[in-house]
């Protein structure tokens, strides 16, 4: 009966906290929610998704699932995690993140909340690993900092990143080419190049660069180049502890330095050229004023 | 209403496609296609009386389950034959995956119908035929994991009742989808639509099923069912979460999917 009586179109707020309130409790959001439509009228408008951030929780109240003390994100993000165990049988997609599910208790229709080609676990799963490395790299650099460790050189410092990054798929790599394929999807490129671009960038923060000019650009366009292809090529790598893999990596991170040492050597030579064409014509004109003198 | 589906269980599939022209069967496939059951789900169907959804459900079940054992078996690469034989055997019989149907409806005449359609088409396991009311279902709390009702909906007096009904027996992440007619913004179509149902409909149903008056109360009854974002606005006050709705063909149907979290 009460439905009835809401206009057609509500605030965001007011569904939520008459979501989660009690029957009790439900009067006291329903003044709110008209002050709020008449305060806001932009709001209506607003796409009708939870709000981000833990719902306010009710001690004592509709405590029967705990899903009252956390967002629909958090949730999301619960079931995403518990999925990842089941990729390595099911593949990424629908039915892991239903297995999934079914561990924290949770119907498998739950799934339903998601793509049917497992994109958000993906692209989960790669924002975790990120994660991961920046928490490493963070790690590393602390000890450094306390001088209980060395600063590695930048060649060593990149190929053990790119490294331990990569290192992170092994558990996943039968079902990994399937994920990258989908991470290919137009509708996914977006949040995929998100991602790869920002773990880069936390790489060759870490590693110390601070350049402003147009070396930031070739710095990233490198390391992008190398980590893509160490990626592929541990894609069909069948050696023991992917040692293929590893020396491929050091080979290419190699060729980097050299390819830099020999940008600033072509550069400094070119320099030197301009200098010596510039003094064969100051000379020239010299020699050209003294004869015309003499 | 059960006045109006008792004449109308006979002819009702007959009506349905010379009404919608056959497209109703597109509709549920796409309901089942957007709910993307896997083996072990158990689907609560109410006002399914001819079971058209829980037969394509077996159906996209059934090819699920084939497809993982097909996997499964190309896993078994390095079993010998014996224990290969074995677990086929075990699978075999499980052609389902522990998956179940259970078709609630109002109207006895419509069940019968459903019945004898399973046993013509050869479903046999998985499905089971309740009497039941949509607002106040013979079922326990936190059962089910999806809960469909297929043009059910607008017949039921109570709709917010249903809702919470639904919620009511479904598991927690469970799922609820409802197809239903609903409203068509745009104008001109609408009107193509208004003339075709009101002229057309009620006729097919006298020259058919020699029943005007039901058909006549059908189409009425479309056009007062609420439109989608206020039957979102009570599934959400139902306590369903990621309400959702998608239109077909324009919004002549709506499919309004939630979730209980």
């Amino acid at each position: 009966v009460k439905c009835q009586h809401y206009p057609p179109v509500r605030a965001l707020q007011a569904s939520a906290a008459l979501r989660r309130a009690s029957d009790e409790h439900k009067k006291e959001p329903l003044t709110s929610s008209s002050q709020q439509h008449f305060d806001s009228p932009p709001a209506s408008h607003q796409p009708e998704q939870e709000p981000q951030g833990p719902h306010p929780s009710y001690t004592g109240q509709g405590g029967q699932e705990s899903e009252d003390y956390e967002s629909e994100e958090q949730l999301q993000h619960r079931i995403l995690t518990a999925a990842l165990e089941f990729v390595p049988e099911h593949g990424w997609t629908a039915e892991a993140i239903a297995e999934g599910a079914k561990t924290l208790g949770l119907s498998v229709a739950a799934a339903g909340m998601f793509h049917s080609d497992g994109s958000e676990l993906i692209l989960h799963f790669v924002s975790e690993c990120n994660t991961k490395l920046s928490k490493l790299l963070e790690k590393e650099q602390k000890l450094v900092q306390l001088g209980e460790a060395e600063k590695k050189p930048i060649d060593e410092f990149l190929r053990d990143a790119v490294e331990a990054r990569l290192r992170m798929l092994i558990p996943y790599i039968e079902k990994w080419p399937q994920a990258l394929s989908v991470l290919l999807l137009p509708r996914n490129i977006p949040s995929s190049l998100n991602l790869l671009t920002s773990m880069i960038d936390d790489i060759w923060h870490y590693a110390g660069d601070q350049s402003t000019d147009f070396n930031w650009y070739t710095r990233r366009a490198v390391l992008t180049g190398i980590y893509n292809t160490t990626e592929l090529v541990m894609m069909q790598d069948s050696s023991p502890g992917f040692e293929d893999t590893w020396r491929f990596l050091g080979n290419r991170v190699a060729d980097a330095m050299t390819m830099s040492n020999t940008a600033s050597q072509v550069q400094s030579t070119g320099e030197a050229v301009v200098q010596g064409l510039m003094g064969a014509a100051v000379t020239v004109s010299n020699a050209e004023t003294s004869r015309a003198v003499r | 209403v059960y006045q109006v589906f008792e004449n109308v269980a006979k002819k009702y599939d007959v009506m349905n496609d010379s009404m919608t022209l056959g497209i109703h069967r597109v509709w549920k496939d796409i309901l089942i296609h957007k709910m993307n059951p896997c083996p072990g789900t158990l689907l609560l169907d109410v006002a399914g009386g001819t079971g058209d959804i829980a037969f394509r459900f077996i159906n996209y079940v059934r090819s699920v389950r084939q497809r993982q054992l097909q996997r499964k078996l190309k896993h078994h690469q390095n079993l010998s034959w014996q224990e290969i034989f074995e677990s086929y055997q075990k699978d075999q019989f499980n052609s389902l995956g522990d998956s179940q149907v259970v078709v609630c409806d109002i109207n006895k005449e419509m069940l019968k119908v459903g019945k004898q359609k399973a046993q013509h088409l050869g479903y046999s396991e998985g499905l089971s035929w309740v009497l039941g009311n949509a607002e106040e279902l013979p079922f326990d709390d936190d059962k089910f994991d999806v809960y469909t009702i297929a043009f059910g909906i607008r017949n039921v007096t109570r709709i917010d009742l249903a809702l919470q009904e639904a919620y009511r027996v479904l598991k927690p992440g469970g799922r609820f989808l409802c197809l239903e007619f609903s409203h068509v913004s745009n104008p001109l179509l609408s009107r193509l639509y208004d003339l075709y149902s009101f002229q057309v409909i009620p006729v097919l149903g006298e020259v058919i099923a020699g029943d005007w008056r039901s058909y006549q109360y059908l189409v009425e009854s479309i056009r007062q069912f609420p439109p989608q974002e206020e039957l979102k606005a009570m599934i959400e006050d139902a306590g369903f979460f990621r309400v959702d709705y998608e239109n077909l063909n324009f919004g002549i149907v709506a499919i309004h999917s939630g979730f209980k979290l």
